[in-house]
């Protein structure tokens, strides 16, 4: 069981398909690193093929399975699905993910040890990013307008409220955390913002009106 | 009725040999269901059956990928019309998101050992919900087929999302610990 599980009623929205599109994201890649997430959303589905047994039949169109078998000529059974393959440089990205990295992607130093890679969500309002931290680095002090969800994807990072590796799941109004990357592989986590984060530092509260206008 | 081990054989018949027949049993068990489970959703008639229709060509296509230990055929198809209609709002440009279906059950080496549970944690599961309580089965039910979040559940139950969340985890707490009694 993962340290950093994420709460049930998130999963059971995961499976009913209720999350935006960057959250359901969150959750998939917590769901694909953590057995114990997977086990419970393979009996939520399960839950799911029960409940749709239990549907009353509407009454079959006969007409729309005739025209369906029609269509059948043309659509071919396909082979097994074949394994997933990693993109070099990116092993650690689960298939979910792999989906959203595009053609070329390309991390942006954001500051020192410090990159992003922002990703397109089909109309999510949430700002989805996946963000590299240097081993020993951290990011600047800050506290979320919103609620803000981590999934750690490599490495590891520890913050005031404790230590995060592959697969943790977190999220949160939180008060002011300052998350430091562990010893060893870059720390790399898909973060998902529900608003603009806030910086509080001395040198980071100045660069405020850049991150509300998505600038950095 | 299709028994579960019925409507697995019926996917594994296209799989090896495009068994039309088989495919047109499942279309008639499972078209009508997921319709009226894609209408609970505020769908309109014409569209739920869009989605059905599709839902059943993916079934058709995919076939191969079936794998009855990991999965019911009534849990596959569950989550293939979900991520249909999911396709759907997402079409007319609601913010929802997708998933590919086939993510869900990528065998995962970790715990292939615990996978061959997973087939028959379905019907386990059909038992345990009839003895849930009416309200939680309602809460779950909403849960499923409203495609809502617990705090629009909440609203239209006029329960406190509280109170939705913890009938939530009793319905589901409930069902994990039967569900690892027979696992243990």
């Amino acid at each position: 069981m993962s340290r950093h599980p994420a709460p049930e009623e998130l999963l059971l929205d995961y499976a009913a398909g209720a999350l935006p599109e960057g959250l359901a994201l969150a959750v998939g890649l917590h769901v694909a690193l953590d057995p114990e997430a997977r086990r419970t959303v393979d009996r939520l589905n399960a839950l799911g093929g029960a409940l749709i047994e239990r549907e009353p039949e509407a009454g079959l169109d006969e007409d729309a399975l005739e025209r369906t078998l029609a269509r059948l000529d043309k659509i071919a059974v396909e082979p097994p699905q074949a394994p997933f393959v990693p993109r070099p440089g990116f092993e650690w990205a689960p298939p979910a993910l792999a989906r959203y990295l595009g053609p070329n992607p390309r991390w942006r130093r954001v500051l020192g040890g410090f990159e992003e890679m922002r990703l397109a969500m089909h109309g999510d309002s949430h700002r989805v990013s996946l963000l590299r931290l240097m081993p020993g680095r951290g990011l600047p002090v800050h506290r979320h307008a919103g609620t803000e969800h981590t999934v750690v994807l490599q490495g590891g990072y520890t913050d005031s409220t404790g230590n995060f590796g592959v697969g943790d799941f977190t999220f949160g109004p939180d008060s002011e955390h300052e998350p430091i990357a562990d010893a060893g592989e870059p720390c790399i986590a898909l973060i998902v913002l529900e608003q603009p984060i806030v910086l509080t530092g001395p040198i980071g509260r100045w660069l405020n009106p850049l991150v509300r206008r998505d600038w950095i | 009725m299709l028994s579960a081990d019925e409507a697995a054989d019926l996917i594994e018949a296209i799989a090896s040999r495009q068994d039309r027949g088989a495919f047109a049993d499942l279309f008639r068990h499972f078209v009508p269901r997921v319709k009226a489970f894609v209408m609970r959703g505020g769908t309109d008639s014409e569209t739920a059956q869009e989605v059905a229709q599709e839902a059943l060509i993916i079934v058709w296509r995919k076939a191969a990928s079936f794998d009855r230990t990991r999965a019911s055929a009534a849990t596959w198809i569950f989550t293939i019309a979900r991520n249909k209609r999911i396709d759907l709002l997402r079409r007319s440009g609601r913010p929802i998101d997708t998933e590919d279906w086939l993510v869900v059950y990528a065998p995962e080496e970790e715990d292939a050992d615990k996978s061959v549970l997973a087939g028959q944690t379905y019907t386990r599961v059909k038992e345990l919900l009839g003895g849930l309580s009416a309200d939680q089965l309602v809460v779950i039910q909403k849960a499923f087929f409203e495609d809502k979040t617990h705090t629009v559940i909440a609203e239209e139950l006029k329960l406190p999302l509280g109170t939705v969340k913890s009938r939530i985890r009793l319905a589901l707490g409930r069902l994990r610990e039967a569900l690892e009694r027979d696992e243990s």
